[in-house]
């Protein structure tokens, strides 16, 4: 293979794996908005705590895997105390209260871990069996953007057989389209939906212990990953799974070739293509409403 | 009688106003103006969120253009007075707002709040990689401040801080009082009506659209003056003071914990942010985390604010007194 196809097909790759996880942090997100109707601007900080997690378990244990394990329950666990005895009680005061509830509670987790973990780059390395180069059809590429590729699509196929195959799955979408219909009909929404903030900070928090090898882990991981999950959901359409896919790897892919061809306008790409996408089409690519 | 009251109450604030620098001393004259700055900049963004209905991550935009506009004209244009300077800054919010409202006041809701957001970032990277007119990270900064001149009677160094104080307790009030004339006008009854039923507004006769962008331009123009202001103060403006989102996201909850429902709300919300990190810089360093925690607990037990508070425990005196 040439040097230059080989380049681009790298470069392709690395925006998949970006988009694979923007896609984990971004389907939390957009589940809870879904079904509640709130935007949770400490989504990427719970992502951000995960890392910090991860990188004190493996001090401790050595371990990567008991860090990729215990890391995201932890935060899960930590997710579905702050909506059970935080979200749910302002829940009767409207959207903007949760919304500003959610940055109260960025705010401390973000100042927590500066507290907690000091505000320098602490590096975390996977395990040897995940470094180094693997060739594939004689192009040399890191083995662990590949289990992160592999690790973010198998819980997009354990996600999609829930959602689409079980009864609770069906009871969640549901209550995406309509959360007062199903609770009138018997079902415990609160109970559903605290379940979902769980899983959904259980994914964002896999999404954080996978990025920490390849970004370390520091305070700003919260606003960067944060930012592009938001796009994300909000140019995929609010609620819509597909639509964050489709557009999380959009943006992984606009991230790795903005960068190689006009990197200093790289980080501006995003916005436009959401001004963009949110001029001719104010509810998103796949959302059916505001 | 209550004429008379009125007149009592505002001459003693503003006798309050001139005499507080002497009594307070430099330091609590620029905690002041600062407080003053975002007092008007919560306003503006009242005049959106409490009154319209609208809700905005991007309202640091206006601020920020303000505030570059004001310290670039100074940098650039030699001889150049400190009222037009203002006026400037107060002129590029208002281009920004027609330049943006065409696409933003056919939406609402979630999406025009994402569009801010959108465009406010958009804005911020501009302003970080836009050397040659922002000076990057660096921002412009360093630029002579020229004297207030009066035609006929003299000119006044406004570099003093304490002569300072004085313009700039000038300038925001008298937009702050503006704001809340305008409010009181046939069309800011409208204003609220959009907020509590736009179609109802449309069938009356109203045009809703065109209403929403004259608000619009004007919460704009008005947050252009506040960013105005605070580049003259600071004598610096840099993307992370202009355009950053928490720089949006505080006059949010200032609003929020002031209290949405009344025009002096925002004004409550500053003071207290203002107090807030005054008193918890002297013990600690992380006034961040001091400032979730009584977010969370202002949303969780005072959710109409520090204005709602107060009238619900007005409501509480005036039942016991009945009793």
């Amino acid at each position: 293979m040439d040097p230059t196809t080989a380049m681009y097909i790298a470069q392709g790759m690395h925006g998949l794996a970006y988009g694979m996880l923007l896609f984990l942090v971004a389907s939390g997100l957009t589940l809870i908005f879904g079904m509640m109707g709130i935007l949770n601007l400490a989504h990427a900080s719970f992502f951000m705590l995960s890392a910090y997690i991860a990188y004190s378990v493996l001090h401790l244990t050595g371990n990567f895997w008991l860090a990729l394990l215990l890391a995201p329950i932890a935060t899960a666990i930590i997710g579905v105390l702050v909506e059970r005895f935080l979200l749910r009680k302002v829940h009767a005061f409207g959207h903007i209260g949760e919304l500003i509830l959610t940055v109260g509670v960025a705010l401390v987790i973000l100042e927590g871990v500066k507290a907690g973990w000091g505000t320098e780059n602490l590096p975390l390395s996977p395990p040897e069996s995940l470094q180094g180069l693997i060739n594939i059809a004689g192009l040399e590429y890191p083995v662990y953007r590949l289990f992160v590729i592999g690790i973010a699509l198998l819980l997009l196929i354990i996600l999609t057989i829930i959602l689409y195959k079980t009864r609770l799955g069906m009871v969640v979408r549901a209550a995406v389209s309509d959360a007062d219909m199903v609770n009138s009909l018997g079902v415990n929404v609160p109970l559903v939906f605290m379940f979902v903030f769980g899983i959904g900070t259980w994914m964002a928090g896999i999404a954080g212990v996978a990025i920490a090898p390849i970004l370390t882990v520091f305070p700003g991981l919260a606003d960067q990953m944060g930012m592009d999950a938001f796009i994300v959901v909000v140019v995929g359409g609010f609620g819509s799974l597909g639509g964050a896919f489709l557009v999380s790897i959009i943006c992984g892919l606009l991230n790795s070739y903005g960068i190689q061809f006009i990197s200093s306008l790289a980080p501006v790409l995003m916005f436009i293509f959401m001004a963009i996408v949110l001029t001719i089409k104010p509810m998103g690519l796949f959302g059916e409403r505001e | 009688m209550r004429n008379l009251k009125k007149w009592i109450g505002w001459t003693v604030l503003l006798i309050a106003l001139v005499l507080y620098p002497r009594i307070f001393g430099i330091y609590y004259t620029n905690v002041f103006v600062t407080f003053a700055i975002f007092a008007l900049f919560a306003v503006t963004l009242n005049l959106l969120l409490g009154y319209t209905g609208l809700l905005t991550f991007g309202h640091a935009m206006f601020f920020g253009t303000g505030g570059y506009a004001t310290a670039i004209a100074l940098e650039r244009i030699e001889g150049l007075p400190i009222i037009a300077a203002v006026l400037i800054g107060f002129l590029a919010a208002i281009v920004l707002a027609l330049i943006l409202c065409p696409i933003m006041v056919r939406v609402s809701g979630t999406a025009f709040a994402m569009l801010h957001l959108a465009f406010g970032q958009l804005m911020y990277v501009l302003a970080l990689k836009l050397r040659f007119i922002t000076g990057g990270e660096d921002g412009v900064g360093g630029f002579d401040i020229p004297p207030l001149g009066f035609p006929g009677i003299g000119s006044v160094d406004i570099s003093d801080p304490l002569n300072f104080y004085y313009f700039a307790v000038t300038v925001l009030g008298l937009s702050i009082w503006f704001l809340w004339f305008f409010t009181k006008t046939p069309l800011g009854s409208v204003m609220v009506g959009i907020r509590d039923n736009a179609n109802r507004v449309n069938y009356l006769g109203f045009k809703v659209t065109q209403t929403k962008a004259v608000i619009y331009t004007l919460a704009g123009a008005f947050a252009g003056v506040a960013g105005s202001v605070y580049a003259l103060f600071q004598n610096l403006i840099a993307a992370d003071d202009a355009y950053h989102v928490w720089v949006s996201f505080a006059p949010i909850m200032m609003t929020m914990v002031g209290g949405i429902s009344s025009f002096f709300g925002p004004i409550a919300g500053a003071a207290i942010f203002g107090i807030i990190e005054e008193l918890t810089s002297r013990y600690t360093e992380r006034v961040e985390l001091v400032m979730g925690l009584i977010l969370i607990s202002i949303i969780m037990f005072a959710p109409l604010g520090f204005v709602g508070f107060v009238n619900f425990l007005k409501q509480k005196l005036i039942r016991r007194s009945a009793q």
